[in-house]
């Protein structure tokens, strides 16, 4: 177990722009740390060099303060479960386990007893005469976490380990990696484009865009305090609405919305209002109700607003308002968020009460 | 009521159409594999008679002529048996009644063709396999021009090219093609279009130039010599089957191999070659095979009897200004294609794979 720490870390491709253009982070002693991004923002690069598979173009990686930039990857004690799993075809479940063991100095029956009791651990005993071809996806998954789990690594990487499973099992797998985390105190770091996922397993969440750290922190401080428009935007289900506007002397106009600001801002701002934060009420903007999906235990209505098209969510399994129908939408300044347009990033100027 | 059975009317209607409908399609599927089937038997007539004929012929003929009627009785007896039994497997459904027919029409042909050309049968051609000078027995030594060496050496001398063959490509092949399929590296697509280029090259263009380079190095009349030609020759073509076949390896499992502690090498070792095994048996029997045959690089640069391979040996049994004794020419050739044909037999489930060039995930 290790505290890993990444400072400034680049990496190029040869003629193509940084993949990761300058990390900053510290992961504590047995963190859970979870990589969120979309596709293409460098956090399986980033998860790469930490492996050691990845040479960093600059920058520094240290476990427990000692740079392991040049330490080879099967130097480093790292484990890792990929996408795919990657379990060796030609070996048994016993073996796949064991194969890392073969590189140490430990004894076979000994490193026989440690793979039984990891594969106990992760609940794949049973099937330790097996290929992996004859396993299902969840329990190649548990293999692959074995395998990664059976050096005793100083460092659990995963890498998107629940994406190419079902709804039903990822939410098994989600309480079951947790469990195994929280029992073996392994360092983690997930990486996975999954905000729930993300936001469900880790302790601490950090979003990636662009090869940058756009923020890091708790799962509720990056849903309630947004430091960017990117994160506000990709972190909640539904997204946030989000309105440009034009703001003069701490009035800003959105469409045909006018709203007072706290703050004598000025240019161009963007306001976003979470679809929870809306209700329709007796007072407030009037919307026109134009579509209304039912989610299971809420519905989410669109509907035409002076600020322009506007989601808004209530709860409850019947839908409460019919296409077609007028209502008021209001919601408490506090949870609409300011932006500059200019910068992407959230302004301390509120909605004047 | 007369909504309900107008209702009633048009589903009893619309069943008859769909059995209609299925009539002509079982019909058109028959015609077409009826027709099908029909195209393979007269594509396959002119493949599989020359075959049949060596057989036949080795068997039977004696010295002095070639005894057609043995052949023309086989297949008299042969060809219905083969018609009737495709028509059983085509429309008998059962595996077990299919299976039945074939073994009493096995047993039917069997009997039918000992009794009408069993006593024909000898192993007489099959004499050159102990006796080294036969050839002198049938011509005179003065036709002959010179001593015959004995088959085994012949055949110890393809099977040491074969099996020097399928060592060599089979190790550069391997090596060059994870290479190539593995790291990025300047000129590699310039390589691999140089690879296609000098497979798509004439060799046989070539053939005096090595000829003397042979001559000069001193590997004129060496089985080494022809090994290093012919290794030199067909390995581009190995290279890219092999590098396809490491190109179906994902990457995720040797990354995984080195995170698990082996290098780079164990992880080829352990993890990636057990992967391509299929790739590997295929590049190894293809490569064994082409050896074996190998007719024109070994006729060009090998002269002394004692260098000869199975080709030269069968090509100077057939040799003769006299007339050719068919019965031992074609002992001969069943002889030589023997081991082919059981490497073919034994590795055909690996050999369909090496055209598609890859593995299944």
């Amino acid at each position: 177990m290790a505290r890993v720490e990444l400072k400034n870390l680049r990496k190029e491709w040869l003629g193509a722009t940084a993949a990761v253009a300058g990390v900053d982070l510290a992961i504590e002693d047995g963190a859970f740390v979870a990589v969120l991004g979309p596709s293409g923002c460098g956090k399986t690069t980033t998860l790469m060099m930490l492996a050691g598979i990845y040479q960093p173009t600059s920058g520094e990686i240290t476990f427990d303060g000692a740079r392991v930039n040049d330490v080879e990857a099967r130097g480093r004690n790292v484990g890792i479960v990929f996408q795919s799993y990657a379990l060796y075809p030609n070996m048994s479940v016993l073996d796949n386990v064991m194969f890392p063991l073969r590189f140490k100095t430990i004894e076979r029956t000994e490193a026989e007893r440690r793979a039984r009791e990891i594969a106990a651990l992760v609940r794949v005993d049973g099937l330790l005469d097996r290929r992996p071809s004859q396993l299902s996806g969840g329990q190649q998954q548990r293999v692959a976490l074995a395998r990664a789990l059976v050096k005793r690594p100083h460092l659990l990487l995963l890498d998107e380990p629940l994406s190419n499973l079902d709804a039903g099992l990822r939410l098994t797998m989600r309480t079951e990696i947790r469990r195994i985390q929280r029992e073996l105190g392994v360092t983690t770091i997930l990486v996975t484009h999954d905000q729930i996922e993300a936001t469900t397993m880790a302790d601490r969440v950090v979003v990636m865009n662009g090869g940058r750290v756009e923020q890091e922190g708790a799962a509720d401080d990056l849903y309630e305090r947004p430091d960017t428009l990117f994160v506000a935007s990709f972190i909640g289900s539904p997204p946030i609405n989000l309105f440009e506007g034009q703001a003069d002397a701490g009035v800003a106009k959105f469409h045909e919305a006018t709203i007072t600001l706290s703050e004598p801002v000025r240019g161009p701002v963007v306001l976003g209002i979470r679809p929870e934060s809306l209700q329709a009420a007796e007072r407030g903007t009037p919307a026109r109700v134009t579509a209304a999906e039912p989610m299971g235990r809420e519905v989410l209505y669109t509907a035409d607003s002076a600020f322009g098209v506007i989601r808004f969510l209530e709860a409850g399994a019947e839908p409460r308002h019919r296409e077609g129908d007028n209502v008021h939408l209001d919601f408490s300044p506090a949870s609409a968020l300011l932006f500059d347009k200019a910068s992407g990033r959230r302004m301390d100027a509120r909605i004047a009460v | 009521m007369a909504a309900v059975d107008s209702i009633a009317g048009g589903a009893v209607e619309a069943r008859a159409d769909w059995q209609a409908l299925a009539r002509r399609a079982w019909r058109t599927r028959f015609t077409g594999q009826s027709a099908l089937l029909a195209f393979l038997v007269v594509v396959s007539v002119p493949i599989l008679l020359p075959y049949f004929w060596m057989v036949v012929i080795a068997f039977t003929a004696r010295t002095g002529g070639v005894a057609s009627d043995v052949l023309w009785t086989a297949c008299a007896v042969i060809v219905p048996a083969v018609l009737i039994y495709s028509v059983v497997h085509m429309s008998v459904g059962s595996r077990r009644l299919r299976l039945a027919i074939g073994i009493t029409l096995v047993a039917i042909a069997g009997t039918l063709l000992l009794a009408l050309v069993g006593g024909k049968l000898h192993l007489d051609n099959f004499r050159f396999l102990t006796r080294a000078n036969f050839v002198e027995e049938l011509r005179t030594k003065a036709t002959s021009g010179r001593q015959f060496p004995s088959v085994w050496t012949a055949f110890s001398n393809s099977l040491a090219l074969a099996l020097s063959q399928t060592v060599i490509i089979l190790t550069v092949a391997s090596l060059a093609g994870y290479y190539i399929s593995r790291f990025a590296f300047r000129g590699r697509n310039v390589f691999l279009q140089g690879l296609l280029v000098l497979h798509a090259f004439p060799a046989m263009t070539l053939i005096i130039p090595i000829f003397l380079m042979l001559y000069w190095i001193g590997l004129l009349d060496t089985i080494i010599g022809v090994m290093l030609v012919l290794a030199a020759i067909e390995l581009p073509f190995y290279v890219f089957v092999m590098k396809g076949f490491f190109d179906g390896v994902p990457w995720d499992i040797e990354m995984s191999a080195m995170t698990d502690g082996a290098t780079r090498r164990q992880a080829f070792r352990l993890v990636v070659l057990p992967q391509v095994r299929v790739g590997l048996i295929a590049v190894a029997v293809f490569a064994f095979i082409r050896a074996w045959e190998e007719y024109i690089f070994v006729r060009t640069f090998l002269i002394e009897n004692t260098n000869w391979v199975m080709s030269l040996y069968l090509f100077w049994v057939a040799d003769d200004v006299m007339g050719v004794d068919y019965g031992i020419v074609a002992a001969v050739a069943v002889f030589y294609v023997l081991p082919s044909l059981l490497l073919y037999v034994f590795c055909q489930k690996y050999l369909t794979q090496m055209t598609i060039g890859g593995i299944k995930g």
